[in-house]
Formats: C-alpha cells, structure tokens, sequence
C-alpha cells in the first residue's frame, strides 16, 4: 500500500505538513479557522534531531504497520485496519485510555485536544494525495508504494 | 474442522478472527456464559460513568459475528471437558465436539475469606458488564461506599462512582495504591490526586468483617475501625478461571501451562489470555499478564494456529495505560524498587521514572508525560543496548532520534523490520 515517508535531508522543519494535516481534519478545511477556532489535531509531527552542530527535522506520522500494536492494545476496538491496509481510529469508540500510545515503536500516537480520542494519519483518504505531501515545499514528504 | 472457543473476551474474539482469517471453511462456536456480544472489557468502568453508553461499549461492529461466519452460544456455562471424545458439556446438557478447542476463559475476581460476608445483596464485584450494570441500578445519591482493593479495577470503580454517591473510601492492605504495578513515588502522587476529588484512602488495613444481615451496613477493618457502608465493592484482584482446565485434566500451575503455540499439555486443546501463564520477557519466567494487549496477542496466536498455522508468541511484558480523573498514566516492565532516575514535578503532577540496568531499559512510570512512551516500550521488549543509543536516555525526552540516522531511516521506511 501507498504510505507517507519523510526525507530527513529535505525536511526544513517549517511545520506547514502540521498546519494543511490539520487543516485538512478540520470541520471548516479553513486554514484561519482551523487553526483559531477548532481543536483538530495534526496527525503529523515534526521531530526535531539535534546534533552537536545543527538541529534537523523529520515529519512523523502514522506507520500503518503491517501488524499494528496499537490495534492489539486497544481496549475498546477502536482501532482497526480497513480494508485498503489504512490503521484508523473510531472517535466514537476510542475512550482516550493511551493503550495505542504505549505500545507504538515510533511515537507517532498522540493525545488529541479534545482529551479523548488520540490523533492518527488516515492518509487523507478522500483527497487526492495527502495534505502533508501536496503541501511540503521542499517535497521532503513522499506517497510512496516501497512494500 | 470444529473449532471451540470458550470465552468471548479479546482472546476468544481475536482466536475467532485470526483462524477464520486463514481457513474460510472452519466451523467455529464460540461459548460465552455473559449475556451479550464481546465488549471492551475494561469499558465497564466508563458505562458505569456514563461516559459510554450501553452500544459503545462493544469490541467489534454488530454484523461481526455474521460476516465472520461465528456461532455465538450466550448464556452458556460449559460444565465439563472431555479430552478424550473432544466434547464439552453445557450445565443444560448440551453436548459441543469440537476438532480444536480454546480455552479463553479469563479471570475472575478474589474473594478474600470474610466473616458474614456471604449472601449480602449490597456486595459487588466489577469484572463483567452484568456486575457493572447491577452496580450502575444499586447506587443511590447518598450511598456510601466501601471499595476494597485500591489496584486498576478499584480505583476505576471509584473513579466511575465520584459525584454519584455520597462517599467512596477505598480500603487497600498495602501501604500504597496501586501496588502491583506501582512504586511508591509514583502511587503516592497518584493518590494525592485522586484524594483531591473526594475520595478517602485507607492503605495498609483490609476487611475483616462485615455487619448486617441480607445487607451489609458497616465494614469492620484489620484494626477494629469501622466504616458505614451501603454499597461494598470487591476488588482485590483476579485469578485465572481455571476450573474447566483442571477437572479435564490438563497441566495448571498457577494458571494454564501453554506452549509458545499457546497449546495445552492436550495437543488439540489451547487456552490464551487471563487464564494462561507465559513466558515473561524480562525475568524469562512463566507468569500470568492478564492484560488486554497479551490477551489479544494471545488469543490471535492460538487461532493461527488451531487454523494450522505455525507460529510462537512473542514473550510481552506487563504494561498499562490508564487515567483517573484524567491523570494519566504509562507504565511498563519492572516498575517496583530503586528510586533512581526519578523525576517528580509534584506541583503538575508530573512523574518520570526510568528503571535502568545492565545498559537496558527494564521498565518505567510516566504520569502526565506520556508523549511518544512507546519508544521506550519497545527499547524493553528489544532490550536495546542503552549505549548504543545517540543520547542519554535520562538526560533528554524520548524520540525517534534516540536511534541514528540509518536505524531511524530503516524503520521508517521499513527497512529489514
């Protein structure tokens, strides 16, 4: 399956992968009023790497894991992998217990704002290409089918 | 093929679904003696809350069953096994053969022995949605209530019943909460929390007695104090159900001996979740981690290979991830013991406590700082060489930088995994 992968030499850790995810996980899909008004979380991270000379950036987002962790923790079968190979969360189901956040190797699971459901990267499955890769200036993000 | 599954919690389910993912002919029943389709178990607590409702609280979608091909037999207590013509016998007589067979039969809660504790009406358990729901029609605006046992189940419980009741003491004979998985520093911190809602402790007393007749009225502890009490809930702790195993003659010690097939000393016969011992990875010794993530890994085992399939589980480790009152906390591993490596911001109720030896990560306690925690799980069930590692772990936050450049890369991008 297509999957999100950064490119750490390209990364210029400018945040706009975070600033389209979240926008484009809005209910508006409004950038100011995403950004002002909603508490929709980016499913994307920018990870910082600091070496003793330069600081360098990756974007991290959801593995979707050939055989995810996270839907073994679950506790309340929230997360599930659909039928294209996609890991997602039910909001609806998901109670917030932080079981996924525990067990993902990558770190890539994260609290969302609302307290309850955690924040995941659905591959932006109803646009065209995700809104982190349309998006990064220095195409430091790539859908690619790599398995 | 006939398989048999007994129990529908998350081992039984997921056995259910991995062995219809690999033979789409198999027959397979599952048996449960609850009265409804699997739940998340841990959920009770949030029904109890109202923080779920009744159709939230199920594990898989309502057509699961259907399209998966599986009999659901509810309401069904299996009263015996035999090996020997491969049937198990209801308590009604109903006789179900089967080729394979899974025992997923869970825990059930410890009773501790108690003077005139039996046939009280007011005295719960909370392990099953049918106790939650009896616990949910019982409380009252006033109720005071008595929970013994300050470990995950209780402290969920009280959680559950703040600001439904007039009181909730809870009772623990350890001199903390949370005592099975926690150190001293953390649990205390957590308690101080938790006591800031409204709920009183008592920690190093247990229950001796109980007054009333048909109901109970008051709680007498270890040292003659006496509490009132209109609603009591048992929460002590679990022990593997292990009953059915035992009569049929399979080999338990603890729990039920399984192999890493997550077989039975009866080939045809595999058992998996609460009621199995496993190897531990840490202390490379049998124990029992009745927790949801090992009973899901387990019950998946068992079905790939009661389909055929030939495949061993990975040993685990104890972990949890909780809240109360929206505290969080994440923890895994070894977490009891030396105080090193202890960082405590009391005021924010932050707590990080890394339990490090031999160049290795064997455990740690997150509260309220619980971001990217799975790094560090995986750092304990890799063993990963500290090292090697491009910073101190205790010097700096968690992240994927903590690998180098090529092992970072090869993960993300799914090199050699």
């Amino acid at each position: 399956m297509k999957k999100v992968y950064p490119l750490e030499d390209k990364c210029l850790g400018c945040g706009l992968c975070e600033v389209y995810c979240r926008t484009a996980h809005s209910k508006s899909k409004d950038i100011v009023k995403a950004h002002k008004r909603e508490t929709t979380f980016s499913a994307i991270t920018i990870e910082e790497v600091l070496t003793p000379k330069t600081i360098k950036y990756f974007a991290l987002s959801c593995r979707h894991c050939t055989d995810p962790k996270c839907i073994m923790a679950c506790i309340s079968g929230a997360m599930f992998k659909d039928k294209d190979g996609i890991v997602k969360n039910d909001k609806n189901r998901c109670i917030g217990c932080l079981s996924c956040l525990l067990v993902c190797p990558f770190g890539a699971i994260k609290k969302g704002a609302d307290g309850k459901a955690v924040s995941k990267c659905d591959l932006c499955i109803e646009l065209e290409e995700p809104a982190c890769v349309a998006n990064c200036p220095n195409e430091a993000l790539k859908l690619e089918n790599v398995k | 093929m006939k398989c048999l599954i007994i129990g529908n919690g998350a081992a039984g389910i997921n056995a259910a679904a991995a062995i219809r993912e690999k033979n789409k002919h198999a027959g397979i029943t599952i048996i449960s003696d609850e009265g409804i389709e699997v739940y998340g178990r841990p959920l009770i607590s949030y029904y109890l809350s109202g923080k779920v409702s009744y159709e939230q609280i199920f594990y898989k979608g309502k057509d699961f069953y259907n399209e998966q091909k599986i009999h659901l037999d509810l309401n069904t207590h299996i009263a015996q096994i035999n090996l020997k013509e491969k049937i198990a016998v209801s308590t009604d007589g109903k006789t179900f053969p089967y080729d394979k067979l899974l025992l997923a039969t869970g825990s059930v809660p410890f009773i501790a022995p108690t003077k005139n504790l039996t046939n009280q009406k007011n005295v719960f358990t909370f392990l099953t949605f049918d106790q939650a729901d009896k616990i949910k029609h019982a409380v009252k605006p006033n109720s005071k209530v008595v929970i013994v046992g300050g470990g995950l189940i209780g402290l969920k419980a009280a959680e559950a019943l703040h600001g439904k009741v007039g009181s909730i003491t809870v009772v623990d004979l350890a001199d903390r909460i949370l005592a099975s998985i926690l150190d001293k520093s953390a649990a205390n911190l957590i308690e101080k929390f938790i006591s800031k809602k409204g709920i009183n402790f008592i920690l190093g007393k247990s229950v001796g007695e109980v007054y009333g007749d048909e109901n109970v009225q008051k709680v007498i502890l270890s040292d003659g104090q006496v509490l009132d009490c209109d609603i009591l809930i048992i929460a002590i702790g679990v022990r593997p159900n292990v009953e059915l195993a035992k009569n049929a003659g399979l080999e338990v010690k603890r729990a039920i001996v399984v192999n890493e097939k997550m077989q039975t000393s009866d080939p045809d016969v595999y058992a998996a979740g609460d009621c199995v011992q496993t190897r531990e990875l840490l202390s490379n010794e049998e124990k029992i981690l009745a927790i949801m993530p090992n009973a899901t890994a387990q019950g998946q085992t068992a079905g790939f290979n009661m389909a055929g399939e030939d495949i061993a589980l990975n040993p685990s480790t104890s972990m949890n991830a909780i809240s109360f009152f929206g505290l969080q906390l994440i923890c895994a591993g070894l977490t009891g013991g030396q105080e090193d490596n202890l960082f405590v911001d009391e005021n924010e109720y932050k707590l990080r406590r890394l339990n490090i030896a031999d160049d290795t990560l064997k455990g740690f306690v997150l509260i309220n700082d619980i971001a990217r925690a799975g790094i560090y799980t995986d750092l304990i069930k890799n063993q990963t060489k500290l090292s090697e590692l491009e910073y101190d772990l205790k010097q700096q936050d968690i992240g994927l930088n903590v690998y180098n450049k090529k092992e970072r890369h090869d993960k993300l991008w799914e090199i050699n995994q």
